[in-house]
């Protein structure tokens, strides 16, 4: 959860940082390197370098600032340095982690002599080329890594991220592969049909919900629109105009499948038997044990899974199990970006470059934090190869606390802790005391009372 | 004038005006910390339940709209409900510490012991209670393990916090333990002032035990039972923790602080809040006054009526 915090608040700063850096913005333009838009055959690229072979017999210090002071606590920091010095042992790299990084880097930023290498804090994308050196065009870069226009100035990329955070299920492999699940599920009903053969073939609880602690249950939330319509503008533009959002569509899409999916779970006795006395902590053993099949958290969870027991490498990730016209979408975005500094010396760009493409590619950090991959050909427990990858595009302007409006006036509060109307479904499958279509039939009444009360346009 | 201004001067000098000035200025700083940190966010309070507002952004004038909401929202007036469990349940805590307190107040082998077993929950913090308890009611844990000692089958047991029909009844059951050894320690209080010459003169008479209890005891505490009669129905009107803490108020389970806390402060609809906290306050005001009144037509004028009493003991006790 703190993760999704910070993330939200770099996305916060930004238009902070905007105004900070906007002031500085019209000073010389980048004074070391080359930039690939000179069209410089001998152009510093990502593309253009062959780990352990280019570069080998560079000798220079560079450093790289970061905020994981957990990591750089705990030693793995070190571990990987020595790893790349391995195939690098001439470039020296030097780290430090900044506990108030979003607020201390961009101070240090400023003062262009911060070093070589650092994870992009809150800055204007206009004002990207000024601090550091692109990697390549976005095009080129794409072919290499997941998200490369998330820091991307005139078609050139600037960040790449370390990790990245996608929305699916989190699931033990091997309970899966002992239930005889040989493919994963792609529609509502072939996951329900997968847990129903957890619950027959394996003694694993297929399906925890985690009812009792509230915010895992508004997780729910998190998959509307992009992955059950496979519209990244649904939930933060259409949503409030929508006459009616929760109705069924028929064929296994929309947030009448989402919804229904943790409600037939729960009617057909494939959730945890008592649900209201279960424990964070305790799942998180309880999964890497295989006593439970899947849940349905984002990937930053995957991680802490994985920290829980012996069987790290039974915690996998897969995309959510609804499919809209043939394609099955997730969300996902980069955490903090890699990006190499344009004030520092030419040698240092090229030792920071080989640096970054090693941290991406060879480093395995990534999959360490139990994050969505970045690089296009590292190692990955994801298994989001068939998924088409979304991003939620914001609020159409004006309309920006319209959704925070509707969701308080209604009470459903989407993504904005309303836990209580999830843990309500499951209440009522478990007791039979209302029907699904009951429990969308209400909330499709609150949500048009609510578009009335607040003079909301509503699209039919 | 100068007769005036002696009296004036003789005035401020007197024994009355200066005793009034030392009492003034005693009791204004206590009174205005009350005021500022009482009366005057309770009068604000009382002004945001008129208005659709949430915390921060601009606020509306609606009238009355939200009182009618908290009496047509089922959610809202329907919690009162959920405190009909508590009441009930704060009986049986005032009934059985009544009953230890008598006990303990004669001569117990390790009373003290006892005392302080049964006074121990109250000092352990709410919030520890409700973690300590959502284990204890967990499916085949504590409670269900002691409960197969005693022979019961796994199978047969109920489920303590989803079953809807008991859920309540758990969470009132630890509300009782952790509150009924306040009460007796209070009860215990009040049972060791009464003058023991009364036992003496009872047991001369030929009291039994029972007797002793509703002819010596009972009359004697009066005081103290109607403030815990009254402490603890008002304290079931406004249950809050063992549900917030157990059951996050989910399952049936929401009181009516917590779908309070959950309107103010998940939802932010701040006026209808304090709607319903000034609607709370009306009704724990009428259910003290309700008492109140009770107790003064059952204990009707118990100094008086202690003579007619006594003579009407004597009488039973020849008769005896």
């Amino acid at each position: 959860m703190r993760k999704v915090k910070r993330v939200t608040a770099v996305a916060m700063t930004m238009a902070l940082g905007a105004s900070l850096f906007g002031c500085s913005g019209s000073s010389s333009s980048t004074t070391g390197g080359t930039t690939a838009a000179d069209g410089d055959e001998d152009a510093l690229t990502y593309a253009s370098i062959t780990l352990g072979e280019d570069y080998t017999d560079l000798s220079t210090t560079i450093k790289f600032i970061h905020h994981k002071t957990d990591r750089e606590e705990d030693g793995t920091m070190a571990n990987l340095i020595a790893a790349f010095n391995e195939v690098y042992p001439n470039i020296k790299v030097e780290t430090e982690g900044i506990t108030d990084y979003a607020e201390d880097s961009l101070l240090r930023l400023s003062t262009k002599d911060w070093g070589d290498v650092m994870f992009i804090p809150a800055v204007d994308k206009a004002d990207l080329s000024e601090y550091f050196i692109p990697y390549g065009t976005v095009e080129e870069m794409s072919e290499y890594i997941n998200f490369a226009d998330q820091w991307a100035n005139d078609g050139q990329c600037y960040g790449i991220g370390y990790m990245a955070n996608a929305q699916g299920v989190l699931y033990n492999k091997q309970v899966f592969a002992d239930a005889g699940i040989t493919e994963l599920p792609k529609t509502p009903d072939e996951f329900i049909d997968a847990l129903k053969a957890i619950k027959d073939n394996t003694d694993a609880i297929p399906l925890y919900t985690n009812y009792a602690a509230g915010w895992t249950m508004g997780a729910w939330d998190a998959y509307l629109g992009s992955i059950t319509l496979g519209d990244n503008t649904w939930i933060n533009q259409k949503f409030v105009h929508t006459a009616e959002p929760f109705k069924d569509n028929g064929d296994g899409t929309g947030a009448y499948a989402l919804y229904k999916i943790l409600y037939d779970a729960v009617a057909e006795g494939l959730t945890e038997d008592d649900y209201t006395t279960t424990d964070w902590e305790g799942c998180k053993a309880m999964i890497n044990n295989g006593e439970i099949g899947c849940m349905v958290l984002g990937s930053w969870a995957v991680v802490q899974m994985k920290a829980a027991g012996e069987n790290a490498d039974d915690i996998a990730y897969m995309p959510f199990p609804i499919t809209v016209d043939g394609v099955q979408y997730a969300t996902a975005g980069a955490d903090y970006n890699y990006a190499i500094s344009a004030t520092t010396s030419e040698d240092n760009q090229k030792a920071a470059m080989v640096f970054v493409k090693w941290m991406v590619e060879e480093s395995g950090w990534c999959e360490l934090e139990g994050g969505y991959p970045v690089s296009k050909t590292a190692e990955t427990s994801f298994d989001f190869s068939d998924a088409t990858i979304l991003s939620d595009a914001p609020a159409l302007e004006g309309e920006e606390d319209l959704l925070n409006q509707m969701n308080a006036t209604s009470e459903l509060s989407f993504n904005a802790g309303g836990d209580s109307k999830i843990q309500e479904i499951v209440e009522a499958a478990a007791n039979g005391s209302k029907t699904f279509d009951q429990i969308m039939e209400e909330w499709t009444e609150k949500w048009n009372d609510a578009q009335e009360e607040l003079g909301v346009e509503v699209n039919q | 004038m100068t007769d005036n201004r002696l009296t004036l001067a003789q005035r401020l000098s007197g024994r009355k005006f200066q005793r009034g000035l030392i009492i003034v200025a005693f009791m204004t700083v206590p009174l205005l910390l009350l005021f500022v940190f009482t009366y005057l966010p309770f009068a604000e309070m009382v002004g945001y339940s008129f208005y659709n507002m949430k915390y921060i952004g601009t606020r509306t004038f609606v009238g009355l709209k939200n009182y009618i909401d908290v009496f047509e929202r089922s959610d809202c007036f329907g919690a009162l409900k959920l405190s009909l469990y508590y009441m009930v349940g704060s009986v049986v805590q005032l009934a059985l510490a009544l009953y230890l307190a008598t006990i303990l107040s004669f001569k117990v082998k390790g009373g003290g012991i006892f005392k302080g077993f049964m006074f121990f929950p109250y000092l352990i913090n709410g919030i520890a209670v409700g973690f300590i308890f959502k284990f204890f009611y967990t499916r085949g844990f504590v409670f269900d393990t002691v409960l197969q000692w005693c022979g019961f089958e796994l199978e047969n047991l109920p489920y303590w916090l989803r079953d809807q029909s008991i859920n309540n009844w758990s969470l009132v059951g630890t509300s009782v333990w952790r509150y009924f050894g306040q009460n007796m320690v209070l009860f215990i209080g009040a049972i060791m002032s009464v003058d023991s010459d009364l036992y003496e003169a009872a047991m001369l008479d030929g009291a039994n035990k029972l007797q002793q209890f509703f002819y010596v005891i009972l009359p004697n505490i009066r005081t103290i039972v109607v403030l815990n009669v009254i402490l603890s129905i008002t304290g079931s009107l406004s249950a809050f923790e063992p549900p917030y803490v157990i059951t996050s108020g989910a399952n049936g389970t929401g009181t009516y602080f917590v779908v309070m806390h959950e309107i103010a402060h998940t939802q932010q609809k701040v006026g209808l809040a304090s709607a319903m906290a000034v609607i709370l306050l009306a009704i724990i005001l009428f259910a003290t006054l309700l008492q109140k009144l009770f107790f003064k037509y059952v204990f009707r004028n118990a100094d008086e009526d202690e003579v007619v009493r006594s003579s009407r003991r004597r009488r039973k006790v020849k008769v005896g």
